[in-house]
């Protein structure tokens, strides 16, 4: 059994983004309208444009890994 | 065509390998020693056989062109084998056919071999990691015997483009610049170019594209890592941040998504064939040598009874 290191550790934590990322569908789908729509329209993708919808998907990911690590 | 979104200013939206413009200095992209360490770590893995599916398709794709030219070659020479994907597939065709094989570790910008030594080169699924293309592509050519045959498959043109274009743009709404994360390729018009440089002839260029689809973005970054295809240039950034890894893999699936949920990865593989000259092969007519007239087209099918009457006769 190969020691555990801060790559092993890391990459473990990786394999559970999906499954955390599938719980918040809905506010991934919103971020990601959000900046589709920019690509489409006049104006040109600058930071933060969509932190709003970006705060709100990144808050549903947080509290659903605080919940998986229980 | 995706409508990108132009930055006002700062670096090209997609780097393209620029080949056209350096003579004989090499180009140095690629980070040569970290791939080698990257590829041993694939095959390191315990399930690297997982992430073969890619090559095994790209090599059975090579073997049904090499079996399409009407020829034997005695040697062929298989430039970054790997598994032997395409021997593997070579010998599938005629059951039995044993190919003996003989592995060499040797790098593909420095072909440790003589001049007009095999009949048959083949590539497949290993040219977009050379720094020197043209360079490689100059020793392939020598390499070959005369009215030798070179085979080859590469990974080029707008592969990986949905992956690209999320972190591009996950990066520009968090952070507000980007920075390169998927490797330049070569485009398909630059290919004959290419070929033409090193001096083949009765060049063939096509475009292949395959799209697999996957559960999310992080997947197809995980079998690319797999694959040993993970970053090496130069230029690449060390560091993703989490926050633009889940921008970019809700935009992935917006953007890209399909209606069952996956998402769906593009990989545009470009298959050359390229001839070393020789006196047999079919030079274009001198001018004025025509003996037939575009007049005579619309009387075509007259023209092609005749033939048929004159080659009946015994």
């Amino acid at each position: 059994m190969s020691s555990s290191n801060v790559w092993t550790r890391s990459r473990a934590r990786m394999k559970l983004f999906p499954e955390l990322l599938a719980q918040c569908s809905g506010e991934a789908a919103a971020y990601g309208k959000c900046v589709a729509s920019t690509t489409t329209g006049k104006q040109e993708l600058t930071k933060n444009m969509c932190v709003k919808e970006f705060e709100a998907l990144k808050s549903c990911f947080q509290s659903a890994a605080k919940k998986g690590v229980k | 065509m995706l409508p990108f979104p132009r930055a006002r200013s700062g670096p090209l939206l997609r780097s393209v390998r620029c080949l056209s413009s350096r003579q004989g200095g090499a180009m140095n992209v690629f980070d040569r020693s970290m791939k080698r360490k990257q590829k041993q770590w694939a095959s390191s893995l315990l399930d690297s056989d997982k992430y073969d599916y890619l090559r095994d398709e790209a090599g059975s794709r090579v073997a049904d062109r090499v079996y399409d030219v009407s020829r034997t070659f005695p040697l062929a020479l298989d430039v970054g084998c790997g598994k032997s994907h395409v021997a593997e597939h070579l010998s599938k065709v005629e059951p039995k056919c044993e190919i003996p094989g003989h592995c060499v570790l040797a790098d593909e910008e420095f072909l440790p071999f003589k001049e007009n030594t095999f009949d048959l080169v083949l590539s497949s699924m290993s040219l977009h990691w050379i720094n020197d293309l043209p360079g490689a592509l100059r020793q392939i050519y020598q390499v070959l015997k005369p009215d030798g045959v070179f085979i080859g498959a590469m990974v080029g043109g707008e592969t990986l483009y949905e992956l690209r274009c999320s972190l591009q743009l996950a990066e520009l709404e968090r952070e507000g610049g980007f920075a390169p994360h998927i490797s330049p390729y070569t485009a398909v018009t630059d290919l004959g170019n290419l070929l033409g440089r090193a001096g083949f002839n009765m060049l063939t260029v096509d475009i292949d594209e395959v799209q697999v689809n996957y559960p999310g973005m992080l997947e197809v970054m995980s079998d690319l890592q797999g694959m040993g295809e993970s970053n090496c240039a130069w230029t690449r950034k060390s560091l993703l941040h989490r926050d633009t890894i889940l921008a970019a893999a809700a935009i992935y699936k917006e953007m890209y998504g399909n209606e069952d949920g996956s998402v769906p990865a593009t990989f545009q593989i470009l298959y050359m064939i390229g001839w070393k000259p020789h006196e047999s092969q079919a030079k274009p007519a001198k001018r004025g040598s025509a003996n037939v007239s575009f007049a005579n087209l619309s009387k075509i099918s007259k023209l092609q009874t005749v033939h048929q009457k004159t080659n009946e006769k015994p």
